[in-house]
């Protein structure tokens, strides 16, 4: 069963229905990431993708407020013709999640912190959304942060929206600043490279002022990338060439960086797909650690996607929990579906506070999406 | 200025609290008069406060304990870091616990390869970027306090500063935070996954926990700075030039407005050297690699005589340094000129700063009040300082009512009440005008899971009462009991 919601108000009367009835319902937009969940239970789907559409894009300001279920595609067209981009670098996990291409809404973007590799440079989904209304499980509509670049007014309720994957309720309406289109973009590569060193050299230009916009490695290739006008861009490359003068390099491939936030370069044929955030440095140990069948490194190591054979995920994750870092199951094949929790368990005490933060927002548990 | 009805029942039972609190901290209790005066209230110097005990722990442990005991006893918390607030988060409670953490300011790690620093939360800002910066890092937020306030403080209000149009406020340089809740749990947060709760710790006032550890990050030092000075003879055509940059796409690292009588005020108390004569300046810095800032101050200086701009660029370090301590000199210059000062801090959307300018001009007109304006122009973050003498008859309910003025003119104009100072007790009761009471509930349902028996920092952000019911969900009472005698602002 699917309750289709075009407006605000019709987003309320279904959370009120659920409410009344005590269903657990399913918020879904394009439903491209449903495989980051599993749904034992088939309760009805509170489907967003029409509660579409750009409610107000100002250019000069670099504001952008939009509706759940609009297609990111479709943002990021209308900002180009403006010159300008979403800061967070969308990526398309359609593919590497068996949906379509390209279809994913900027609500399921939010709710799931769907960032590519730009984000080494400008920050996660929760740097740019800047407000949002959305409906709670008392069934009201509701309001947090604000339309402007800088607000502190009253608690950042837009940071909790990020990567909740729904579970405070549906989202109406987000604001989200945008950024200017760099004017080009070009990137180097090193080929031919052992783990720690590949790993070493992406930490060495993250640490110079060059602002890299993609610093990746994937099976031996130390990946990156660099924007500004041409001018900048010559300075930037030089002095990343000079930085690298150990090691030979060559002109990179913009397109890796596509695969690399899809997580398409993994190339995980039918394993399971994890994400680890953990500081960069620990990369290599992490790494070496666990032994996964194929790795990437995203954000100069602060982003490991791995993709396992059927492997102990407690014990990974007590690893990864030893580097100060954590683990979470993006995509699971096998037996993982069932038994592992998406992401990674908190701690006994920050787990007690996040069911009461949760509780606050839905307090009979209406939005429940499973494996969490 | 009415605060929380102080429970007489616990200022009855000071003598065993602070005895108790002794034995917790055996080095940190401040219980005598003259002792506490000095923590009387924050940099919000209308409204002061004796607290009912002072404690000043030195340990996380310790302050678990406090906390704890708070809990256990019912007694109110406020949460202090260096005390510059302007907008009275730290004001103390004549029946709480005011928890001052400047003894706990060691930096307790520098880890270059992760580009990250793990501090207690009474270091203070500045001391961070001195930390580093012999390693070519700085810290990027740069409130104007910073020098005096602390990095416990900063995660608190979510501070921003003068160069967070490129670089972010707190909670973006913010890795992680480690909370003592009020029941005395330590928590460690960041935003590996999960519930992002380290974002919404970030610029929560105290009113969630205490943060005793923090990891923040740290940037390269950009290799080229440069500084214009842009004079302008009407305060329209600056307005005009930031909202050209702006829209050009250009993301200057700070972008600083000063109107006539500031400039004439900051020239009087250390002489920066700012044009004379004009109506207002910008200050404008591009930061990073050289080609980069080359063709920004180029196209900003394009942009800004355009809009009838006088363009100087600063000819050595000493003169940027001159610019930018006239201008982190604003408050206390502005402060020579009147007894008293209110700062406001609204943001509006950057394309209404001619129309916001205006209006507020007119608005000093109809209430007699002298003020100026400085302000964040890159982020259209106001900063109106309106000054006044409260020692004349109605002048302080004048310049409340002033600057409650400006604040609803933000809201109408599509912004919001504070951009970086907070909401504390200065904005608590103008919430509503940008908040309905479904939007406030549900922000005191968060404030519920966090601290269900309302201790930490009672009488803050929020403009009513109320009770945090338990009965397996929690939801904000219907009767809510406003302050009865609260002055407007």
């Amino acid at each position: 069963m699917a309750i289709l919601a075009r407006t605000e108000a019709e987003v309320v009367a279904a959370v009120q229905w659920a409410r009344a009835h005590k269903r657990n319902v399913e918020i879904a937009g394009a439903r491209t990431k449903r495989h980051m969940t599993y749904s034992r239970y088939q309760g009805p789907v509170l489907d967003l993708s029409r509660l579409a559409g750009i409610v107000e894009y100002q250019p000069e300001e670099m504001i952008l407020t939009v509706r759940p279920g609009t297609k990111v595609a479709e943002i990021e067209a209308c900002l180009a013709e403006h010159d300008q981009q979403l800061g967070f670098d969308p990526p398309d996990w359609g593919p590497l999640l068996g949906a379509p291409a390209s279809s994913g809404t900027i609500g399921g973007a939010v709710a799931a912190d769907v960032c590519g590799p730009g984000a080494v440079r400008y920050g996660r989904v929760r740097d740019h959304l800047l407000g949002f209304r959305a409906v709670n499980g008392y069934g009201e509509a509701y309001k947090g942060g604000g339309k402007v670049v800088k607000n502190v007014t009253g608690f950042d309720l837009p940071k909790l929206m990020c990567g909740s994957f729904g579970r405070f309720g549906p989202l109406t309406e987000l604001t989200l600043r945008v950024f200017p289109k760099p004017p080009r973009q070009a990137s180097l590569a090193v080929h031919g490279l052992e783990d720690g060193e590949g790993l070493r050299l992406l930490r060495l230009i993250h640490s110079s002022p060059l602002g890299a916009t993609g610093l990746a490695f994937a099976r031996g290739t130390a990946w990156f990338r660099f924007d500004g006008t041409d001018a900048a861009l010559r300075e930037k490359l030089d002095t990343a060439r000079a930085l690298l003068s150990d090691h030979e390099v060559s002109d990179g491939d913009d397109a890796v960086f596509r695969d690399i936030g899809n997580g398409t370069a993994l190339d995980a044929g039918a394993r399971d797909v994890w994400r680890i955030h953990a500081p960069p440095a620990a990369a290599p140990r992490i790494v070496s650690a666990l032994a996964p069948a194929r790795w990437v490194a995203d954000w100069a190591g602060a982003l490991l996607w791995l993709a396992t054979d059927e492997a102990d995920a407690e014990a990974m994750r007590a690893a990864v929990a030893r580097e100060g870092g954590r683990m979470n199951l993006m995509r699971a094949m096998g037996k993982a579906y069932l038994h592992v929790r998406r992401l990674h368990p908190s701690p006994p005490e920050l787990a007690a506070l996040e069911k009461a933060v949760k509780a606050a927002f839905d307090p009979l548990g209406l939005f429940g999406s499973m494996g969490f | 200025m009415l605060m929380p009805e102080t429970d007489a029942s616990i200022v009855a039972r000071r003598d065993d609290i602070v005895a108790r609190l002794k034995a917790l901290v055996p080095d940190g209790v401040v219980s005598d008069r003259a002792g506490l005066k000095a923590f009387d209230g924050d940099a919000l110097t209308a409204y002061r406060q004796s607290p009912l005990v002072c404690v000043l722990p030195r340990t996380k442990e310790e302050v678990a304990a406090v906390l704890k005991f708070a809990s256990e006893e019912g007694v109110p918390i406020v949460p202090r870091g260096a005390g510059t607030s302007l907008s009275g988060g730290a004001l103390p409670l004549a029946d709480a616990i005011l928890i001052g953490l400047s003894r706990m300011n060691r930096i307790l790690d520098i880890d270059l390869e992760n580009r990250a620093v793990t501090v207690e939360p009474g270091v203070t800002n500045l001391a961070i970027t001195r930390a580093v910066e012999g390693k070519g890092f700085y810290y990027a937020p740069d409130p104007s306090s910073q020098i005096a306030c602390t990095i416990g403080g900063n995660i608190a209000e979510n501070s921003g500063g003068l160069h967070c149009l490129k670089y972010g406020l707190t909670t973006n340089n913010l890795l992680s935070a480690t909370l003592v809740t009020i029941t005395g749990e330590t928590v460690r947060l960041d935003s590996g996954g999960g519930y992002d709760l380290l974002g919404v710790v970030a610029g929560s006032e105290g009113l969630l926990g205490v943060v005793v550890e923090a990891v923040v990050r740290i940037l390269p030092l950009p290799p080229v700075t440069r500084t214009l000075m842009a004079a302008f003879s009407s305060v329209p055509d600056a307005g005009r030039c930031v909202a050209e940059v702006i829209a050009g796409g250009i993301v200057p690292a700070a972008m600083e407005f000063m109107d006539r009588r500031c400039i004439e005020a900051v020239e009087a108390y250390c002489a920066p050297g700012y044009p004379k004569g004009a109506e207002g300046v910008l200050i404008i810095d591009a930061d990073g690699i050289k080609s980069e800032v080359d063709e920004a101050i180029a196209r900003i200086a394009t942009i800004a005589r355009g809009c009838g701009a006088e363009v100087r660029e600063a000819v050595d370090e000493a003169e940027r340094a001159r610019i930018w301590a006239g201008r982190k000199s604003a408050f206390p210059a502005m402060g020579r000129l009147a007894p008293d000062m209110l700062c406001m801090d609204g943001t509006i959307p950057r394309r209404m700063l001619p129309r916001v300018l205006a209006r507020m001009a007119e608005m000093a007109d109809e209430y007699g009040l002298g003020f100026c304006n400085v302000f964040h122009a890159g982020d259209g973050n106001l900063h109106p300082l309106i000054i006044f003498d409260v020692m004349k008859e109605g002048e302080l309910e004048r310049a409340e009512a002033f600057g409650a003025d400006i604040l609803r003119l933000c809201v109408e104009v599509g912004g919001v009440l504070t951009g970086e100072h907070g909401v504390g007790v200065e904005k608590r009761d103008l919430m509503p005008e940008m908040f309905s009471d479904a939007d406030l509930a549900q922000q005191q349902r968060l404030k519920c899971a966090f601290d269900a028996a309302g201790l930490l920092n009672p009488g803050k952000v929020f403009p009513t009462l109320s009770a945090c019911v338990e009965q397996g969900h929690m939801h904000v009472k219907g009767g809510r009991v406003p302050y009865p005698n609260l002055p407007r602002f």
